[in-house]
C-alpha cells in the first residue's frame, strides 16, 4: 500500500473532470506507459470524501432488482445462498483479522446449510468412496504436499540445529566446570605435599618411610599412573598411545608406506652421521656427472 | 452399505433430469433466450406441489480482453472451474468490446449473463458482470488477486459441485448492495440439477462487505476422514475449512441499467481509478528535483543580497 489517503487530498477537484469510467484512461496515458513495475497493483486507495456528482438512482436500483431477482417462493436449495452476521467491523489492513472474519462466516454458513441438509434428509458432504475430478489436479496437490513437507522439515531442522547449539553451550560449561575441578585438585595435592615435608622436617626427618603411609600418598592416588593410558604402548611416547589412534582403519595403507620409506631412507637416529662425507661419498664422481650431462643438454637446445 | 445408498440416489436424480429435458427442448430458439423472465416462468411439465415449478437455466460466459495478464487469465480459468454453467469464449478485442458485440456474442451463445474480464496497461483488472438480455451490468475493478496455482492453498474439492454462498449481513444494507447480491447469487451459484453438476456439498464460497468491497473466498468443507459416514451425530464440531482459492477483492465502480451500457444506476462515490493513483505517485517524484533546483536559486541570490563582508586579514601574508 504505497499510498496514504490524505496524499490523494489535492486530487480531489481534477477528479470530478474525469470521473467517467470510460474515458479514464486518456488523460495520462503516455506518461504511464514506462513506469516501472514496482508500484504494486494493489493499491487500495479511497477518496478521502464522496463525490458530489456521483450517481445514485435508488428507484432504478430496486426496480433492476426486482426485475432480475426469482420468484418469491424459490425453494432454498435453488439459492444455496446464506446470509451470516458480521460480529463486527474489521479492519481491512489486518491481513489475519480479515481472513479470520471470512473463515468464520463461511464456518457459520456451513453449520447453517449443514442443519438444513439435515432437515431436508440430503446428502451433503462426498462419501470417502466417492471419487471425481478435483478443481485442482493430483499432480498440483502432489506439489502442495510437497511443499508443506518441506516446510515441516525447514522447521525441524531449526530445531535441531538450535538443539545442537544448546547443547554445545551446556557442554563447554561442563567441561570448563571440570578443568576448574581439576586445578583445585592439584592445588590441594601440592598443598598437601607441603604439609608433609613440613612434619617431617619438624620431626627431624626420623619416622624415615613409615610416614609416608600416613599422608594419604600411601593409597596410591597421587602417584598413580593415570589410567587412561593404554597397554601396549611403548614408554617413550608421550601421547600415550593415542597419536596413531585417530587415524583407525583407513590409515592402514598409509602406515604401510611410511615403514617402507622408513626401511628405504631410514628413520630416527642422528642425522649428522649420514651427512658427513666419508672416504667413498668423496671418491664418489657419479653423481656429480650426472648433474653436469643434464646441464649440458640443456645448453644445446 | 454407503455405496448401495449412493447407487439409488444417483439412479433416481437422472429420470428426472431427463423428463424435465425433454418438454422443453421446442421452446428453445436459435437465437437463444428470448427473456429472461420467460426462462424462469416457463410451465414445467414435472409433477409438483406448485404449478409454476422455478428452474434455474443460468449460463454465463466467461471471457477476457486481449493482452491480458498471465496471472489474471488464471484467475479466470480458476474461475471457469469453478462454475461448470458457464461457457468459456474466446478473447474479444478490448476496442470492440464496448456493448454491442459482447452483447451479440453472448446471445449467439446462448448465455443469460457473463463476466467479462477486461485488463488494462496490463496491470490493472477490471471484471463485468452482467446480465445479458436486459441488464444490469457492474463493472469492478479487482484488486488482490490470488489464483488458485499458488501454494498455501492447501484445499481441493470436486470440480461441480454446488457450491454453498455465504454473504456477509452488510449486503443488505443498500440497495446497490442488494442488486449485486443477487447478481452474485444468480451468476456464481450453480444451477440444481445442472447436468455437469455432481450431488454434494464440499465447498463454501465466502462474498463479505468489508471496506465497501466486496472480497470473495473459496473454502473447502473438510471433515475428518473415518468421521465423514457418522457427520451426523458429532461431525458438526470438528468441521473445518481448507481455503481452495482462488481469492480476489472486487471494488464496484458503476452499475449500469442495461447490459454493458445504459444509464448508469450507481456510481462509487470513494473510486479513485489506479491511473489517477499511479499518477499522482509520479508527480510526488517528479517534484523532487523542481524543488531541488529551486532550493539552489533561492540560495543564489540569497548569497547575492546579502555579500560577505571583506575579510581585514586577506592579504596579511602578501609582503
Amino acid at each position: 500500500m504505497g499510498l496514504r489517503i490524505k496524499d490523494l487530498s489535492f486530487l480531489q477537484p481534477e477528479n470530478a473532470a474525469d470521473d467517467d469510467v470510460d474515458d479514464e484512461m486518456d488523460p495520462h496515458s503516455e506518461e504511464e506507459e514506462s513506469e516501472s513495475e514496482s508500484e504494486s497493483e494493489q493499491e487500495d486507495v479511497k477518496l478521502m470524501e464522496p463525490s458530489k456528482t456521483a450517481v445514485y438512482n435508488q428507484e432504478g436500483l430496486v426496480e433492476k432488482l426486482e426485475d432480475i431477482s426469482w420468484p418469491e417462493n424459490v425453494d432454498w436449495m435453488h439459492k444455496l445462498s446464506l446470509d451470516v452476521d458480521q460480529v463486527k467491523e474489521v479492519d481491512v489492513n489486518d491481513d489475519l483479522a480479515r481472513e479470520l472474519a471470512f473463515y468464520t462466516q463461511a464456518l457459520e454458513g456451513t453449520r447453517l446449510a449443514f442443519d438444513k441438509f439435515q432437515s431436508m434428509g440430503l446428502p451433503f458432504l462426498r462419501p470417502p468412496d466417492y471419487y471425481a475430478e478435483m478443481v485442482k489436479t493430483d499432480a498440483h496437490m502432489q506439489k502442495v504436499k510437497g511443499k508443506l513437507l518441506a516446510q515441516k522439515r525447514q522447521i525441524e531442522e531449526a530445531e535441531e540445529r538450535r538443539k545442537a547449539r544448546e547443547a554445545k553451550r551446556i557442554a563447554k560449561e561442563v567441561q570448563a566446570e571440570k578443568l576448574k575441578e581439576r586445578a583445585k585438585q592439584k592445588k590441594q595435592e601440592i598443598e598437601e605435599v607441603k604439609k608433609w615435608r613440613k612434619q617431617r622436617q619438624q620431626s627431624g626427618f626420623k619416622d624415615g618411610k613409615d610416614s609416608m603411609k600416613d599422608l594419604g600418598f600411601g593409597e596410591g592416588k597421587a602417584f598413580e599412573r593415570s589410567s587412561k593410558k593404554r597397554p601396549g604402548v611403548s614408554p617413550g611416547d608421550r601421547s600415550g598411545g593415542k597419536a596413531k589412534q585417530g587415524g583407525g582403519k583407513g590409515n592402514n595403507k598409509n602406515k604401510k608406506n611410511r615403514e617402507f620409506r622408513d626401511s628405504k631412507f631410514g628413520f630416527g637416529g642422528r642425522k649428522g652421521m649420514k651427512k658427513q662425507n666419508t672416504a667413498e661419498t668423496t671418491n664418489d664422481f657419479r653423481t656429480l656427472n650426472k648433474g653436469s650431462v643434464a646441464g649440458n643438454k640443456k645448453r644445446k637446445r | 452399505m454407503g455405496k448401495k445408498r449412493k447407487h439409488s440416489e444417483t439412479q433416481a436424480i437422472e429420470p428426472k433430469k431427463k423428463d424435465e429435458g425433454a418438454p422443453e427442448r421446442p421452446k428453445r430458439t436459435l437465437m437463444g433466450w428470448k427473456d429472461k423472465k420467460e426462462v424462469h416462468k416457463q410451465p414445467d411439465s414435472n409433477p409438483e406441489s406448485n404449478p409454476q415449478v422455478f428452474r434455474n437455466k443460468e449460463k454465463v460466459m466467461v471471457t477476457c480482453s486481449r493482452r491480458i495478464n498471465y496471472r489474471y487469465r488464471h484467475l479466470m480459468l480458476n474461475l471457469v472451474s469453478l462454475l461448470p454453467h458457464c461457457k468459456k469464449d474466446n478473447k474479444v478485442e478490448s476496442k470492440s468490446s464496448k456493448g454491442s458485440t459482447l452483447n451479440e456474442l453472448i446471445e449467439l451463445r446462448g448465455c443469460s449473463s457473463a463476466l467479462f474480464f477486461e485488463c488494462r496497461k496490463n496491470r490493472d483488472l477490471y471484471m463485468w458482470m452482467a446480465s445479458c438480455p436486459n441488464g444490469p451490468s457492474v463493472k469492478f475493478l479487482v484488486n488482490a488477486v490470488h489464483t488458485m496455482e499458488e501454494l498455501k492453498l492447501t484445499g481441493n474439492h470436486l470440480k461441480g459441485s454446488r457450491p454453498l454462498m455465504t454473504f456477509s449481513s452488510n449486503f443488505e444494507k443498500d440497495a446497490h448492495w442488494k442488486l449485486l447480491k443477487e447478481m452474485i447469487m444468480q451468476i456464481f451459484g450453480t444451477p440444481k440439477e445442472h447436468r455437469k453438476s455432481k450431488p454434494y456439498h464440499d465447498h463454501v464460497f465466502v462474498f463479505s462487505i468489508v471496506d465497501d468491497h466486496i472480497w470473495f473466498r473459496n473454502y473447502q468443507i473438510s471433515v475428518p476422514h473415518n468421521e465423514s459416514e457418522k457427520m451426523v451425530r458429532g461431525g458438526l464440531d470438528k468441521m473445518t475449512l481448507v481455503e481452495v482459492g482462488p481469492r480476489f477483492c472486487l471494488n464496484p465502480i458503476k452499475i449500469f441499467a442495461g447490459s454493458f451500457g445504459g444509464p448508469t444506476l450507481y456510481e462509487n462515490p470513494f473510486y479513485v481509478s489506479p491511473n489517477q493513483i499511479r499518477a499522482l505517485e509520479k508527480r510526488k517524484k517528479a517534484g523532487k528535483y523542481a524543488k531541488k533546483v529551486k532550493a539552489k536559486t533561492r540560495r543564489k541570490m540569497h548569497e547575492q543580497s546579502n555579500p560577505l563582508e571583506p575579510d581585514e586579514f586577506a592579504d596579511m601574508w602578501k609582503e
